[in-house]
């Protein structure tokens, strides 16, 4: 046979092979298109529905002659509400792939700061891990991103994340309708100054998800948003989760860091005011006199001065009548010529030790001298100066114990608030341990196995295994609330608590809403941002019976701040 | 060389393909996920041995036609799926020869480097131009697969045993007899 030879053909990127499948065409072109049965048959139906419409069109026109004006009111409102209904699933059908069905209730977004060139492997609090290479992000323009990058992450794990999320759960593959069955889901973005990033060619986030669900049987999916189905790139791999006494939690978890928290901050704030508050009213305490000075009395052999001080200078002084100024041993040069001597002028100044001893300056024409001099008593007056300072001192120390015991009464009152402050701090981190504690029991019980797989864009991912309704039993059911009024609602959930899925129907009244009777059950719903539900105890007395059904949901009135709320309220 | 087969499976992958083969065999729409999972490497075998585009992706779509008409005759045989979508593309690339009464042969100097490193030959750029000689005329159909196989498509000895219904060993050495010959001719 002849050959052909082709050097360096073009390659086919994947994208254009997979724009090219069309699982439709095959069952198309497939014997089994061939093998329908008769009433099948695509003649067979145009055929019977051609016959309905005539049968429907003779009908009303025999009728509408006979039939007096209120009933043709009644079509006209049925008719208004079956437009009003068509253009609601319109636009319902219109909304973006991912709309999230109740306003400010969402799954979080954990963020990370990430240094382009540098990369980094980024630790989730549920014990999952994502390997960032360096250089792997690229901007519009495909330029290599340098410097400081924001990447938010958030993982779907539960039929409640899932929900709240607006994610599709539903994988459509060649006309066929799946409901996915999750073994975890997660969103990876990544932002520069704002704008949204790409990843670069060639490179690879690798993630480790933390996974309660240990099955092989699940495919590795993207969401694609513009088609609003899901790709399949492949399978992901299963690996056993670390030991829990491995597990950490990422740097910036907010239960590791008791000291960060707001209620503790606000604790050490308000023992530092209360350190304020006591100097203030320490300082604000009334301050005693100085404490008198006790009289000595003159020594033998010594010489003293007597001397008249301003009582203004020496308030000390003042308040003792009759001292005199003994010239002190330090005073060497000191002599009796000195002292017979009449001065010219004589000075008193403070002297180095305070109210203690003072500085005498004796001045003769041009000679001056400095001595060190005490105050003393003699005779009657030591007597009366001792009386004298034994009743001041008695006052002194009456005032000094006053105040001691009062800066004493400050303190414990501070003290006891500190005490206070400490024991909710305490409290706090009790807390806080207790939290880190369940976190890592939960992470342990829910865990079972890591969920590995690598993404080379930025969007939604899952691992999940394509499967149908659950069976067991059906009914056709309208969804109503509790005044007994069908429900403008487009998609109605069912939550079957033994299968990891949100199984999705949609259009009220649901034609055939399958389910496991034997299954804890509950449906959700949303009508205007409020969310209905009918509750598992309630489920089997209202649906189970196959046939039509009217199905009244209970409004939830609670107003949900976190998913975590939700996930309670439904006993998750 | 580096495998980027994703022809191999685990035990429990194999189990699990088996399930959704059993489910297909009942009910055809779940060959969809049969569809999904291998229309792209099927595509790329069919690609690598015809000449044009267009005929590969016919030649694709085929082989799931049969693939689907003829899965209630599928035994599992313990070995992947694909193996036996490989031995119906392989039969359809075969109808496109008997139709084109032409043989594609694409080669990419990248393989053709590979190949000359392996024969240890230092002159690359001198030997690039006879080397794609040689496999693309002259190379018997039999060594001219075992060529593709391994170093166009860089498919592991294991996988090609697989596909040629040889054991690995044979493989192997049918692929180092190869080059020696390749070694040979071009001196």
């Amino acid at each position: 046979m002849n050959r052909k030879v082709n050097l360096n053909r073009p390659k086919i990127s994947s994208e254009e092979i997979l724009k090219r499948k069309n699982f439709d065409s095959v069952l198309k072109q497939s014997a089994f298109s061939g093998t329908k049965p008769f009433f099948k048959k695509p003649w067979f139906l145009s055929g019977v529905v051609a016959l309905t419409v005539a049968l429907v069109a003779t009908v009303l026109l025999t009728t509408k002659n006979t039939k007096s004006d209120q009933p043709l009111v009644n079509s006209a409102a049925k008719v208004a509400d079956s437009i009003a209904l068509q253009a609601f699933y319109k636009s319902e059908e219109a909304k973006p792939c991912i709309s999230p069905p109740i306003k400010g209730l969402n799954v979080r977004y954990t963020s990370y700061k990430v240094i382009a060139e540098k990369g980094a492997v980024l630790a989730f609090k549920t014990g999952s891990a994502l390997n960032i290479p360096k250089n792997a992000f690229i901007d519009a323009d495909g330029n290599v991103i340098k410097g400081a990058v924001e990447l938010r992450y958030r993982e779907f794990h539960d039929a409640a994340d899932f929900f709240v999320s607006g994610i599709p759960m539903t994988y459509d593959s060649a006309g066929v309708t799946y409901q996915f069955e999750s073994a975890g889901m997660v969103e990876v973005l990544v932002y520069q100054n704002g704008k949204q990033v790409k990843m670069a060619a060639n490179k690879e986030i690798e993630i480790e998800m933390a996974s309660a669900v240990d099955g092989t049987e699940y495919n590795f999916y993207k969401l694609d948003t513009l088609r609003n189905n899901w790709t399949c790139l492949g399978k992901d791999k299963v690996k056993p989760a670390l030991a829990a006494s491995k597990k950490t939690l990422p740097e910036n978890s907010a239960l590791k860091k008791v000291e960060e928290m707001p209620e503790y901050k606000k604790l050490e704030m308000k023992k530092t005011e209360a350190e304020m508050q006591k100097q203030t009213e320490i300082a604000m305490l009334p301050k005693p006199a100085a404490a008198p000075m006790k009289p000595t009395q003159v020594k033998k052999g010594k010489y003293t001065f007597n001397i008249e001080v301003d009582a203004k200078e020496f308030p000390e002084l003042a308040v003792y009548k009759g001292f005199l100024f003994e010239v002190g041993d330090e005073n060497k040069n000191f002599n009796k010529s000195m002292y017979d001597l009449t001065w010219d002028e004589a000075s008193v100044k403070e002297g180095t030790k305070a109210g203690l001893n003072y500085n005498l300056t004796l001045i003769k024409g041009l000679k001056k001298y400095n001595i060190v001099v005490y105050p003393v008593f003699e005779g009657k007056n030591y007597e009366t100066a001792m009386n004298n300072y034994q009743e001041k001192f008695n006052k002194y120390n009456a005032t000094l114990e006053k105040r001691i015991a009062e800066e004493k009464r400050i303190e414990a009152v501070y003290q006891s608030k500190v005490a206070a402050y400490k024991a909710q701090q305490a409290a706090l981190v009790k807390l806080n341990e207790e939290r880190l504690a369940n976190l890592f029991n939960q992470m342990e019980t829910s865990e079972k196995v890591m969920r590995v797989f690598a993404i080379s864009s930025f969007g939604v991912f899952n691992c999940d295994n394509p499967s149908s309704y659950p069976t067991g039993s059906s009914c056709t059911a309208t969804i109503k609330n509790d005044l007994n009024k069908k429900l403008m609602c487009y998609d109605v959930y069912l939550v079957d608590k033994e299968k990891n899925a949100l199984f999705t129907f949609t259009k009220n009244p649901v034609t055939r809403l399958s389910f496991n009777p034997n299954s804890k059950n509950m449906l959700w719903t949303v009508e205007n941002g409020v969310l209905y539900w009918l509750k598992p105890e309630q489920f089997n007395a209202m649906m189970l019976g196959g046939g039509a059904k009217d199905v009244v949901l209970n409004k939830v009135n609670q107003k949900f701040e976190t998913v975590e709320e939700m996930k309670a309220y439904f006993n998750f | 060389m580096i495998d980027t087969s994703t022809y191999h499976v685990t035990p429990t992958e194999l189990a699990s393909e088996m399930a959704i083969v059993e489910d297909a065999k009942k009910n055809p729409s779940r060959f969809g996920v049969l569809y999904d999972n291998y229309y792209e490497q099927i595509f790329r075998y069919i690609y690598q041995r015809v000449d044009d585009k267009e005929q590969a992706f016919d030649a694709t779509q085929q082989v799931f036609v049969k693939a689907l008409e003829s899965i209630h005759k599928y035994e599992f045989r313990g070995v992947p799926f694909a193996s036996w979508l490989y031995r119906i593309a392989f039969s359809e690339v075969n109808n496109v020869y008997r139709a084109q009464k032409q043989r594609a042969v694409n080669i990419d100097s990248q393989s053709v480097y590979a190949i000359l490193d392996e024969l240890e030959e230092t002159k690359i750029d001198e030997y690039h131009d006879k080397i794609v000689d040689i496999i693309g005329k002259e190379l018997p159909e039999d060594e001219l697969q075992l060529i593709e196989m391994r170093y166009f498509e860089k498919r592991s000895f294991k996988e090609i045993a697989a596909l040629l219904e040889i054991t690995e060993n044979n493989a192997k050495v049918k692929t180092y007899r190869i080059l020696e010959k390749l070694k040979k001719i071009m001196k």
